[in-house]
């Protein structure tokens, strides 16, 4: 089901959307503080410089807030990336391209591609997810092969588990 | 299923309230509910915190015994009650409708019956107590003219009706006619249009519809209370172009809601002000048409024209019918410049949305609500999935047969039209800013305790009630929602906000991800319309005329209001206790010829 979506999403009309967007924060940057959506992104040894940010907006939908059937939120990323150095200075990479992988790292969704500066991919429709930038030589390829430069986890991946905590019990120390 | 209000849509006879008499006397008002709106605090009986609980049971909880009372409110599955609130009850006296009414006599609800008007007809609408039995429990509630959801009204645009409003319920009312661009004096809302209707007492509205589509009326007096007990119902206001929509064999209204109760009860709302302040009251049976488990019935290959409104106080739904292919016409105040296909339909509280289903095989089809809830203990995700009616399509085929119809997407070309000349203001600064947030005060310890640090993480929207102890614990004494004007830093009723009728506002809106508790908001802006030009920054670009907009936590949306209707109109959260606790403000819309000399 959420295939579909996806798959649908991912439609001309999708990308027709992704170039205004893409217009949009060109011209003004995802700039502004970096809210509770946004995803801080780590270099890696393969490019310890490079460094940046996700931020999640709601894929387009006439609702305003984009779900799937099962009620998963369909977001875009928009990817501020900086300190990238060339593809071709790791091997045999012409790009980078941003992947969201489950936490167990068993599925990979490929999200688009990513430049030093503001990038556009998506969409994602995962509840938690880890975002991934590799190294590719092309950037249709459906699965990762290179190595990755960036990495950081979605906001929602830092829910907490408190069943086991004995707190909340209402009496101030 | 609703055959009648089936078989009312379609034509066949129907039966109009007109020229009905009311009932003759109204119950007793229940001491201590003077005052309204906010219902006069009574506090000489509530303290300021959440109290212990007594060792008797609550007034109106029957079912509940045993020595101290036991939590009222039903947890989740596998959801633990937080050790610091056990035995705590929230700091309210509590209210049910018709105390100290013999539930026999009151009249057992009626199934809707569509109330087809022309200009200048006149209805008369009793908000009235009534018997509704929902999954086999009788409750006393609440209807108007005996049905829930109340008469369907029927007209066609731009007519004129008369409504004659009569309050038999024990609390004060009032109509409001929800996205309805109407006289400012006919809007409903006691406090700023006009003086609450009293138990027994009447009022007549002149109701305007300029905008043909669904829309709906409610009481703006206790929401929490007269709302959630069954005060709502639907008006459809017909375009006079008969290809206004892409044709369908059958038209439906469907209206969202739901009720909390548990075992035999319905839990209590506070009396002075709303519980379940934070979040709202999320019930936990889901209804349409007032039923728990809808059905309704269909041909092979037919479309089916659905008029969807969600009247709950706070739910968000995500509502499908099966795999049955859907696309969406319209929403609150218009169609769309472009109908597009949907998997789903996201409706927050008061928001509405036109639809076109084709059941294309025979068999039966569930409708739906699907949500990815979040369990805060565990910290995961947790999908639910509620059925709420079932379709059962049979073999015989659909005639006409529409597929072809239905399988096309329409561009309107004279919505697009009408919003060519609002575009060149889409970019323009805001006029306003506004910042919605939440302050609280006397919450128990031990939810500031549990809330303190469950700040990691967010939901953007709130899909269910993942902490019902908690937020049954707070209520309007200890939670005050704010929105809050970025320029003055002052907030709600005290806000000072003018526009010229005629002039185009912007305005942005931004809600505040570090609150103490922050949650999305309906907001709903009385007798005007409005197109969410941006969310996030990002341009909408399937417009649509709205009067209720969904803001996530941590979204800021860009509004553009046409300022066409002159009067002060509300703009408030559309999640009945958010609004009981103060999160309202007014949009002065001043007559074109200038502000009314002093
Ligand atoms: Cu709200």
């Amino acid at each position: 089901m959420r295939g579909q979506i996806t798959r649908r999403l991912r439609g001309s009309r999708s990308r027709a959307r992704l170039s205004v967007v893409a217009l949009v924060v060109g011209l003004l940057g995802p700039s502004g503080p970096i809210g509770p959506y946004d995803i801080p992104l780590y270099g890696t040894p393969k490019a310890p410089a490079a460094n940046g940010h996700g931020r999640l907006v709601y894929a387009d939908s006439p609702f305003g807030v984009a779900l799937t059937k099962d009620g998963h939120t369909v977001y875009d990323i928009q990817i501020t990336a900086a300190a990238l150095p060339a593809p071709s200075s790791l091997g045999a990479y012409s790009t980078y391209v941003a992947w969201a992988a489950t936490s167990d790292l068993t599925q990979w969704t490929r999200l688009g591609s990513v430049v030093n500066g503001n990038s556009i991919v998506g969409p994602v429709d995962l509840n938690k997810f880890l975002l991934v930038v590799t190294a590719e030589s092309d950037s249709t390829s459906a699965t990762h092969a290179g190595p990755t430069v960036l990495h950081g986890i979605s906001p929602s991946a830092l829910l907490q588990k408190f069943l086991t905590k004995p707190a909340f019990h209402g009496i101030a120390d | 299923m609703r055959l009648a209000l089936v078989a009312a849509v379609l034509g066949t006879p129907f039966q109009i309230a007109l020229g009905q008499q009311p009932p003759s006397a109204p119950p007793a008002m229940p001491p201590g509910m003077s005052g309204m709106p906010g219902m006069g605090p009574d506090s000489s009986k509530t303290p300021p915190a959440a109290s212990p609980a007594p060792t008797t049971a609550m007034p109106g909880m029957a079912g509940m015994s045993g020595g101290a009372m036991a939590m009222p409110i039903p947890m989740p599955k596998g959801m633990p009650m937080v050790p610091g609130l056990i035995g705590l009850t929230p700091p309210v006296a509590s209210f049910l409708p018709g105390a100290g009414v013999d539930p026999m006599k009151l009249p057992v609800v009626k199934p809707t019956e569509v109330a087809r008007l022309k200009n200048g007809d006149t209805l008369d609408l009793t908000a009235m107590l009534l018997r509704r039995t929902i999954k086999g429990r009788t409750f006393v509630m609440y209807g108007y003219n005996g049905q829930t959801p109340g008469p369907l009204i029927r007209v066609p645009q731009n007519a004129t009706i008369i409504v004659r409003f009569h309050n038999r319920i024990d609390l004060p009312s009032s109509v409001h006619w929800h996205g309805v661009r109407l006289d400012n004096r006919y809007d409903g809302a006691p406090g700023v249009t006009q003086a609450e209707v009293r138990p027994g007492d009447s009022f007549e509205y002149r109701v305007h519809f300029p905008d043909a589509g669904v829309y709906w009326y409610h009481p703006h007096v206790r929401e929490d209370i007269e709302q959630a007990m069954g005060l709502f119902g639907n008006m459809i206001v017909d375009s006079p172009d008969p290809d206004y929509y892409s044709p369908a064999n059958r038209e439906q209204a469907l209206v969202f809601d739901d009720l909390l109760v548990n075992a035999d009860t319905l839990i209590p709302f506070g009396k002075e002000g709303p519980d379940f302040a934070l979040m709202g009251r999320v019930g936990s049976v889901e209804l349409v048409n007032g039923e728990s488990r809808d059905t309704l019935r269909a041909k092979t290959g037919e479309v089916v024209r659905f008029y969807l409104t969600n009247v709950a106080s706070s739910r968000t739904f995500n509502i499908s019918f099966g795999d049955a292919p859907m696309k969406v016409l319209a929403s609150d105040v218009s169609r769309f410049e472009r109908e597009q296909r949907v998997s789903s339909v996201v409706m927050a509280p008061a928001e509405r949305y036109i639809v076109e289903v084709r059941f294309e095989h025979p068999g039966r089809y569930a409708l739906v609500n699907a949500v990815q809830a979040i369990n805060h203990f565990a910290g995961e995700f947790d999908p639910e999935v509620d059925t709420v009616g079932i379709v059962t399509v049979d073999s015989a085929p659909a005639t006409p047969d529409f597929g072809s119809d239905f399988a096309a997407l329409r561009a309107n070309a004279a919505v697009s039209r009408d919003i060519d000349r609002y575009r060149p203001y889409f970019t323009k600064p805001a006029d306003k800013h506004f910042t919605l947030t939440v302050d609280v005060s006397a919450l128990p310890l031990a939810t500031v305790q549990f809330m303190d640090v469950d700040t990691a993480y967010y939901a953007p929207v709130e899909w269910v009630d993942a902490m019902p102890d908690m937020n049954w614990l707070s209520t309007s004494k200890q939670v005050h929602w704010a929105i809050r004007d970025d320029a003055t830093g002052k907030e709600n009723m005290d806000v000072d906000w003018h526009a010229a009728q005629g002039s185009i506002v912007k305005v942005q809106i931004f809600n505040d991800p570090k609150s103490f508790h922050p949650m999305q908001h309906p907001m709903h802006l009385h007798g005007q319309r409005m197109l969410v030009v941006a969310r996030d920054g990002v341009p909408n670009r399937d417009l649509v005329w709205k009067d209720t907009v969904i803001i996530p936590v941590g979204s800021t949306v860009d509004l553009l209001i046409d300022a066409s209707n002159p009067g002060a109109w509300m703009m408030h959260c559309h999640i009945a206790e958010h609004l009981g606790s103060g999160m309202m403000t007014i949009l002065h819309v001043d007559p074109a010829a200038g502000p009314p000399a002093k």
